[in-house]
């Protein structure tokens, strides 16, 4: 049992203790003060159309409770969904490979590790929701248990399903991230979808693996039951609908039934059997090499290869007189061409077929489709292409060289952030063509701006937190907030918005903030290894 | 040519210090680096190299301060670190292609140039396979001909016979040889016996600091009469390697041949005065005991 303890504090240990971890922290402090937002506010994050829940305890700790589940559960994937891949870059995989832990075991303190990992951030969320309580100021009492228990109810079953989702789409998926999103978010997708669909009293209501039937049921029945209406449409998430008229309802809680709570242990129960069942399948650090499927030819030990093992260095040497005389060329171009290569041959090349017939379609389905939600998605399918733009370097072991290079900062940042906007305007040129046959300069604009925006925020994220999951955690929000349509981080500018001259001229500014920073910072790291 | 080097600390908190005021002034030829781990080795090179920046002293390459002008020296580098990466999903070439762009090397004779150091280093027949396939000493091979793509004057190896076999290290160390002519070469390593067959001159540091530096009969001299060799009952070897510094044991059937160092007052009977070599005197400049 000491060793199990000692494998999950290291690996809990790693993880936290990264700048990536602690922006990611702040980050998720500041979206849970924005989770039970003001009557006065444009937005809400739970949303009856019509009503606005009075802020007492119930309603202020179960909808930030209710709130992290949603969010947490949605990109906490992303955050932990590293654990096994980071053992196989370190190669400390084949250590624990050699060593008698079983499958199970490994997999289950992975599980542990991301089940921390989350119940850290939910934990903060939990502080934020009380002083905040207390901050606002309301006339109601604090009362604990309203915060408490839906956390606890709520979102750390929820917390240990998605630590245990990301242990088996590591297992089954292997390093193939980008597949890894997808099938997390279509069942996300559908969990979410299916919340709607089901009637109020069903019992599959119990086969809710985030519990939120139950609180929507509870909402909308203080709703009818105090106004005397037929409410049933609740929407999770930040809803903008601007100001307009509403009424306050009080809500007390959510009435607690045998059978629901049961079901939350049956749901952390299942997150076990989950692991348990992975486990038949873990290939326990035994498989080839990581190069690209295209070259992922298993190395064979030819007599060639053999005979130049034995060969080695030339017994001549090299001859300094007989090389070339040297041309000197400070252009950015080979990096280009270079940084095009490593992005092309990343990751699993099936996906380009995807991105090949999201591109096409692109040309022929309505614009407004096209631009809210194919561009997006189609350009977060890049995000492994993107996320390592700046720490590639580091990743590998190659910042020695382009470090020590002959202007590295004015060469080779460069070039990784013009090839990253290459392949940007590449992915979203069908847009760009049609908008601009119309002559709508401004969306034209706005799609080249937030194309750069997210290689800007790759390059300056990369170089900030010399990781890659906090971009792919927030470039996951921003497409998430693209395709709902979210003014105020709408990167693509496929929502409305009141004032155009405004909003065009806000993603400019970002995107020179991130230069700079990207360049300062980049500048320290290359003289201080 | 000439680097200069005066002063230099590099303290990279308050308790932790890499170099403290190293001074050393190198021209052609190659310095070999001894040090136990910690010495300060790579934190040197890494200095020279332009990727850590001194936190005291100067660095002059032909009079131009690189610490301010680092530009100046990177065009004239080769620098194969001890722990290097590769991109697994390039192949040589375009790995070679790449590190020449960050040179700033180009033209119609780069193709021609990369091709001939691939010959040199062996590496020709796997040149297009990825380098993600290579074993550990092709790629140790790929790193050393990736140093010599821009010409370079000033040469930094540290630890480069790592992950090479003896044969191969032994064609190494004469490519080094080779090269020594018109260029300066640093060279670290943790065998001794790389730096004494082809150092013109060695330093030893300890802990971030230069103990000493000569050519290879200087240094050999600090030892010179307090190496032994005594046979020993195996039983006592446990007693005596707390009482003295040994450098060699060799078992003989039921005794085991010791090599010790004596540091001039306490020679065991029996012992034979023993010719020191360049481990010899490393171990005795750099190990506290008797």
């Amino acid at each position: 049992m000491k060793y199990f303890y000692n494998i999950i504090k290291a690996d809990y240990l790693q993880r936290t203790r990264s700048y990536s971890f602690l922006i990611t922290l702040v980050v998720t402090v500041y979206i849970a003060y924005l989770f039970v937002p003001l009557h006065t506010a444009k937005y809400t994050t739970l949303d009856v159309p019509g009503f606005k829940g009075a802020y007492n305890s119930a309603w202020a700790g179960y909808i930030s409770g209710i709130m992290t589940t949603v969010m947490l559960s949605m990109y906490g994937f992303l955050l932990v969904n590293n654990s096994i891949k980071k053992d196989i870059e370190t190669e400390v995989g084949l250590i624990i490979a050699s060593t008698p832990i079983s499958n199970f075991s490994y997999l289950f303190s992975k599980q542990l590790s991301n089940f921390l990992v989350l119940l850290t951030i939910t934990g903060c969320t939990f502080l934020v929701s009380i002083i905040m309580f207390f901050v606002r100021g309301t006339d109601y009492p604090f009362v604990f248990s309203a915060f408490l228990y839906p956390y606890l109810i709520f979102a750390v079953p929820a917390m240990s399903l998605v630590a245990s989702m990301a242990v088996v789409a590591e297992v089954f998926l292997d390093r193939k991230s980008i597949l890894q999103f997808i099938v997390y978010f279509f069942i996300f997708g559908f969990t979410m979808a299916s919340i709607k669909i089901q009637g109020a009293d069903s019992l599959i209501t119990l086969l809710d693996p985030f519990g939120l039937k139950v609180i929507t049921n509870s909402i909308t029945n203080a709703i009818n039951s105090q106004f005397h209406t037929h409410i049933n449409d609740t929407s999770f998430g930040f809803i903008f609908r601007g100001k307009q008229d509403f009424q306050v309802f009080v809500f007390e809680g959510v009435n607690w039934q045998l059978p629901f709570l049961l079901s939350r242990i049956v749901w952390i129960g299942i997150s076990l059997a989950l692991v348990y069942f992975s486990s038949f399948f873990f290939h326990r650090f035994d498989f080839k090499q990581s190069v690209s499927k295209k070259n992922n030819k298993p190395v064979q030990l030819t007599a060639d290869l053999v005979s130049d093992e034995k060969e080695m260095i030339s017994p001549v040497g090299i001859s300094r007189a007989l090389l070339p005389p040297l041309v000197f060329d400070y252009s950015i171009f080979p990096f280009v061409k270079t940084e095009l290569l490593l992005m092309i041959r990343k990751g699993n090349q099936l996906l380009w077929l995807v991105n090949a017939g999201l591109w096409i379609a692109m040309f022929f389905v309505s614009l407004p489709i096209a631009h809210s939600y194919l561009l997006p998605v189609l350009l977060f399918l890049q995000v492994i292409r993107w996320s390592d733009l700046t720490t590639k370097e580091k990743t590998n072991r190659l910042h020695y060289f382009s470090y020590a290079a002959y202007r590295p900062l004015f060469r080779i940042l460069p070039a990784q952030i013009l090839s990253g906007i290459i392949v940007a305007m590449v992915m979203a040129l069908p847009v760009i063509v049609r908008y601009a046959i119309i002559s709508d300069l401004f969306a034209v604009v706005n799609i080249i701006n937030g194309s750069v925006l997210i290689i800007l925020l790759a390059v300056c994220l990369g170089i900030i937190t010399e990781g890659k999951k906090l971009y792919e955690i927030i470039f996951f929000m921003l497409t998430y907030s693209a395709v709902n349509k979210l003014p105020i981080t709408d990167y693509l500018g496929g929502a409305p918005h009141d004032n155009h001259l405004v909003y065009i001229s806000v993603l400019p500014g970002l995107n020179i903030i991130l230069v700079l920073v990207s360049f300062i910072v980049r500048n320290y790291q290359s003289r201080h290894i | 040519m000439t680097l200069e080097i005066k002063n230099l600390t590099k303290k990279y908190n308050k308790h932790k210090t890499g170099l403290s005021d190293y001074s050393i002034t190198l021209e052609k030829g190659i310095l070999g680096l001894l040090g136990p781990n910690g010495a300060g080795k790579s934190t040197l090179m890494k200095i020279i190299a332009t990727i850590s920046q001194p936190t005291e002293g100067t660095l002059f390459f032909d009079g131009v301060d690189i610490v301010s002008s680092p530009d100046h020296i990177r065009k004239v580098l080769g620098y194969l670190p001890q722990d290097f990466g590769v991109y697994p999903n390039l192949n040589a070439y375009e790995f070679l292609n790449y590190i020449a762009a960050m040179k700033g090397i180009g033209g119609k004779g780069l193709n021609q140039r990369i091709d001939m150091l691939l010959e040199g280093v062996n590496l020709t027949a796997d040149a297009k396979r990825p380098i993600g396939t290579y074993s550990g000493g092709m790629r140790q091979r790929i790193g050393i001909a990736q140093a010599l793509l821009n010409d370079p004057k000033v040469l930094i190896f540290d630890e480069p016979t790592v992950g090479l076999d003896p044969e191969e290290r032994v064609r190494f160390r004469q490519l080094i040889t080779d090269l020594a002519d018109d260029c300066i070469i640093i060279l670290s390593s943790h065998i001794v016996s790389d730096i004494e067959t082809i150092a013109d001159e060695v330093a030893v540091m300890q802990s971030g600091r230069l103990i000493t530096k000569g050519s290879q009969q200087d240094i050999m001299k600090y030892a010179e009469g307090q190496v032994f060799e005594v046979l020993l009952p195996a039983a006592d070897l446990a007693s005596f390697k707390s009482r003295y510094s040994v450098i060699d044991t060799g078992r003989q059937q039921d005794q085991v041949r010791v090599r010790y160092i004596s540091r001039g007052n306490d020679v065991v009977p029996g012992s034979v005065a023993a010719k020191a070599s360049l481990e010899d005197s490393y171990l005795f400049l750099t190990q506290n005991k008797a």
